[in-house]
């Protein structure tokens, strides 16, 4: 019995043992807490990259930390970084409003706070140094853009009529995006109109219904515009069934079901988000304000624009 | 020395000596490992130990009561869900919202009230229909995550008060609001399971169901009695918890069943009814918060964490196993 119970003990130690790895040299200590690493690639891309730009940075110590998913255990991992003292603290918030109180404390023990990816709601802006990630305005122009462009090497700039699907009602992603196309489309081409538009709630099998009753509505559709890929690629699926050729498909997120259909020249372009560019973009913003340096409050990294033209500079987005 | 005796002091202080060596480890490992300055043991670090440990702890309490009577409520972390948007979506109908900070008991009161009547209509159906309790809580679960979804679709629903989050991370006599409830919820299930009827029923039902009815106990409401209670302990949870986070996404509490249920078990209480100790749920409790924070403190990959839980709680049974064998054959001699 005493043999047995040494053994389990010994099974114990070991898997803690084996857990462990961390390393402890000078500098910033950063920690950060991000929403669900492994839920989806873009999170798990982001994960290692932050990792990977910490280590080559001798400067910094990060203690990188995983929600899971769940606000409970994030707002007590961010209390767990203000009790170790770091010196700054980056959440990737898995619920915008419920990590306020959180954010507070952090705020009131002295710790930069840095969001990274999505914002937290504006009730705790003054509690936050900076917001580093994409900025859904901008993508949702640059599609606009990428669209006319399109447009004008057709020669149809003067009478082409667009559909837009949009993203689920209510996500500042989906508005902003929304906002970012139907306020720059207008100003690149005027004679543009944009016919209607229907959420598509982040989902292909919605957007393809969506498409569908679009096709049946209007015989003439020259571009449609998705608030990203996943629907983009659901709406080209409806145009394939239906026999509707020479329609222009353009996201406003670049998703790897969208970049294997424009190698097949089926979808022409969208906005290029790299996970790597939004983790390396955080940590910098995190040492940026630890140097004191004059950051911006909404510090946005880029997304260039990708088309069929200037894929190949492009590696395929990894979800 | 009585046959046994030895195997039922290493059964009920197998889950302290367990603290005691993870205490040890952390603050030895975090020595080398952690990249903070502060120990592990630091009083400020164990503080926060105990009010994370509430929102799990305050349904493990509940869980042990079930478990002990022999059934199992899988349902508690959509209940917790459930709750939590009735405490925080009742701030803002006009009826209360008129109130100013008045509407918190209110709102309280309201979601307390919730957790009880989703207790009482699991255990009504359990004493009713005769349906063992684990796939009854198993069709409510996905019942009552149901309503959460129906509430406000995929939204989270929000109310950030902050009066509400001041009380909520007070600290009276050092500790934390989350913390003092736990222990006052610990001392109170403690006493109902050791110093009443009740609680010597709960006993008897899950050693021997047909003995107790035979003995006059009436099961059936018994049961469903057992159900209110740790329905209103997931719903002390959720007021505990989202008074001070202030939004709930409508996934909150997934898998909280699961952590309550691992809790209970490393705390020695049998699948099977008959036996357990709220005291040991207590440092089960401790023990599984304990191992997350003690992992983040030396910087253990975050995927490892649920890993290491997993071999920790079969290592568990596995001792608890052999110790009960032991224990039986020596009874023979």
């Amino acid at each position: 019995m005493k043999l047995r119970t040494a053994l389990a003990a010994t099974v114990a130690c070991t898997a803690l043992a084996g857990a462990a790895f961390a390393e402890s040299h000078g500098g910033y200590k950063i920690g950060i807490t991000q929403n669900n690493v492994g839920v989806d690639s873009y999170q798990t891309t982001y994960e290692q990259a932050f990792i990977a730009a910490a280590e080559a940075n001798d400067m910094v110590d990060t203690v990188v930390l995983d929600a899971g998913g769940d606000v409970a255990r994030q707002i007590a991992q961010v209390e767990d970084l203000i009790q170790q003292e770091v010196d700054a603290i980056i959440i990737w918030p898995t619920n915008g409003e419920a990590v306020i109180p959180a954010v507070r404390k952090a705020h009131k023990a002295g710790i930069p706070v840095i969001v990274t990816n999505s914002n937290i709601a504006e009730q705790g802006f003054e509690f936050v140094a900076s917001f580093s990630g994409p900025d859904n305005i901008t993508q949702g122009s640059r599609a606009a853009e990428i669209m006319c462009d399109k447009f004008k090497d057709m020669g149809i700039e003067t009478e082409a009529r667009v559909v837009q699907i949009s993203g689920q009602p209510g996500y500042t992603t989906a508005i902003e995006r929304a906002k970012g196309f139907e306020d720059r489309l207008p100003e690149v081409c005027p004679e543009v109109t944009l016919v209607e538009t229907q959420p598509g709630d982040w989902n292909r099998e919605k957007s393809q219904k969506v498409m569908e009753a679009f096709l049946v509505k209007y015989d003439d559709i020259d571009g449609v515009y998705a608030g990203d890929d996943n629907m983009g690629v659901g709406a080209l699926n409806a145009a394939k069934a239906a026999d509707r050729e020479g329609i222009i498909f353009v996201g406003a997120t670049n998703f790897s079901v969208g970049y294997e259909a424009m190698e097949r020249g089926e979808y022409w372009g969208s906005i290029y988000q790299s996970p790597v560019d939004d983790a390396e973009a955080a940590l910098q913003t995190a040492i940026d304000v630890l140097e004191g340096k004059e950051v911006p409050f909404l510090n946005y990294f880029d997304t260039p624009k990708i088309t069929q033209d200037n894929m190949g500079d492009y590696t395929k987005p990894v979800f | 020395m009585q046959a046994g005796t030895l195997s039922t002091f290493l059964k009920r202080g197998a889950i302290w000596g367990f603290i005691v060596l993870e205490l040890i480890f952390f603050t030895v490992a975090g020595e080398f490992l952690s990249l903070s300055e502060t120990a592990f043991m630091d009083a400020g670090n164990m503080l926060l130990l105990f009010k994370q440990s509430a929102p799990i702890g305050i349904i493990a309490m509940g869980m042990t009561i079930v478990m002990i009577n022999g059934n199992i409520d899988l349902s508690v972390g959509a209940i917790y869900a459930l709750c939590a948007v009735v405490l925080l979506d009742s701030m803002t109908w006009p009826m209360l919202a008129g109130l100013g900070d008045a509407a918190i008991p209110l709102a309280w009161a309201l979601a307390l009230l919730t957790g009880v009547a989703l207790g009482a209509l699991n255990g009504l159906i359990v004493w009713k229909t005769g349906v063992d309790a684990f796939i009854v809580t198993l069709g409510s679960m996905l019942g009552y995550r149901g309503l959460v979804f129906m509430y406000n679709g995929e939204q989270p629903t929000s109310h950030l008060n902050w009066t509400l989050v001041d009380f909520a991370e007070a600290q009276f006599l050092g500790l934390h609001t989350a913390t003092w409830f736990l222990l006052v919820v610990t001392a109170a299930i403690w006493f109902l399971m050791n110093k009443t009827v009740h609680g010597r029923n709960a006993y008897a039902i899950g050693d021997n169901r047909e003995a107790a009815v035979n003995a006059g106990i009436r099961v059936g409401p018994h049961m469903m009695i057992n159900f209110m209670i740790i329905g209103f302990l997931a719903a002390l949870s959720a007021v505990v918890f989202y008074s001070e986070s202030g939004s709930v996404n409508p996934n909150d509490g997934e898998l909280y069943e699961l952590w309550v249920i691992t809790a209970v078990v490393l705390g020695g209480t049998k699948l099977t009814g008959g036996a357990g100790s709220i005291v040991s749920t207590f440092g089960g409790v401790v023990a599984i918060q304990l191992l997350r924070k003690g992992l983040a403190h030396i910087g253990a990959d975050t995927s490892t964490v649920n890993l290491v839980i997993g071999l920790i709680l079969i290592a568990v049974l596995f001792l608890d196993r052999q110790l009960n064998v032991k224990g039986k054959e020596e009874l023979k001699i």
